[in-house]
């Protein structure tokens, strides 16, 4: 460890409790993942999806918006560029986040902060970055943001395996409104992102656009479309 | 299905899985990596900041526009169910609502 954030506290030097915090902490929200993780596995599995498919997903992304889009996206066979365009479109925020991160991880090596970067979800960053507000810090606390990624990891890719695995059970989950549950998320996550009309108001170009373009053009098109039209009107319209 | 069309379907999943899942990490370390040389112009920032918006509200523009009636009324009450309420208890309202009006509507 470098001295160059000297003015920086270190964080708790005692490794093992700072773990446990981490996943204390993260409890709450881990409960919270179950529901989706059931649903996203059964929606997987009904759009073309292995049992075994599912956790492979969730483990390699491990980024619970781009998982529901590419499995409404998700055809037999998959539209490779399509989703992974879309994929990079949905976890763009993480460019953001990863750059806002940089401040409190100054005191680790590129090589120690690579692999932590890849458990950096929403959740994960957010529960790092307020821990190191609250500690008065600069410094990550790797153990304590390990046990986040850990909880929350662990969680999201086991109970995406159970929702593949018990998903038939439920059956045509769109008959019972499952589906909803995607629009339901999308709402709550849009909740949480927004600030304001005047700074969101590209939001509405999307929706317009991506509402006109799926009653016109077949596939999955309209989300490519919709999304564009957005981040035009912003680049065009935005502030400067 | 004809097995070398079901080998070709699996192959391209899990493809498509790894590409995903190396999409999402590189999107993880861009702005780490960017950052110790650089800040984004804030320009740059501001649409940035709109983009996954705008992917997550034209994803959900179908259900929207779907034109059938139960779940006009379905995303209505998911919408006023996400301004009172915390994610699951959201979800599950949207889920009741809808399966009940697609049972009742239809």
């Amino acid at each position: 460890m470098t001295e160059s954030n000297s003015r920086s506290e270190p964080p708790s030097p005692n490794t093992k409790a700072e773990f446990l915090r981490g996943i204390k902490t993260s409890l709450p929200m881990t409960l919270g993942f179950i529901p989706f993780a059931l649903v996203l596995g059964a929606q997987a599995v009904q759009k073309g999806f292995t049992v075994l498919q599912v956790p492979l997903m969730t483990g390699v992304n491990f980024a619970g918006g781009s998982e529901f889009t590419a499995i409404s996206l998700w055809t037999s066979p998959p539209h490779l560029l399509l989703i992974v365009a879309m994929t990079f479109l949905v976890n763009s925020r993480h460019i953001i986040m990863g750059a806002a991160f940089v401040p409190f991880m100054r005191h680790l090596s590129k090589k120690q902060s690579l692999p932590l970067l890849f458990f950096m979800c929403d959740e994960a960053w957010a529960i790092g970055i307020t821990d190191c507000q609250q500690r008065k810090s600069m410094q990550l606390s790797v153990p304590f943001y390990i046990g986040v990624a850990a909880c929350l990891y662990g969680s999201w890719v086991i109970f995406t395996g159970i929702g593949a695995a018990v998903g038939p059970l439920i059956g045509d989950v769109e008959q019972y409104g499952f589906d909803m549950a995607f629009t339901a998320v999308f709402l709550v996550l849009l909740k949480g992102m927004w600030r304001g009309l005047s700074h969101c108001w590209p939001w509405f170009v999307s929706l317009v656009v991506a509402g006109i373009l799926y009653h016109l053009l077949p596939g999955a098109w309209y989300v490519a479309g919709g999304t564009l039209a957005g981040i035009l009107a912003a680049l065009i319209w935005g502030k400067r | 299905m004809d097995p070398l069309e079901n080998l070709f379907i699996e192959h391209m999943a899990l493809l498509t899985i790894v590409a995903m899942g190396m999409t999402t990490y590189l999107t993880r370390i861009i702005g780490y990596l960017a950052l110790r040389n650089r800040t984004l112009n804030p320009r740059l920032e501001r649409v940035m900041e709109v983009v996954p918006g705008c992917v997550l509200i034209a994803v959900i523009a179908p259900v929207i526009f779907s034109g059938h009636i139960s779940d006009i009324l379905a995303v209505a009450i998911t919408f006023v169910a996400m301004l009172r309420f915390s994610l699951l208890p959201t979800v599950i309202i949207a889920i009741v609502a809808t399966g009940l009006l697609r049972h009742w509507l239809l």
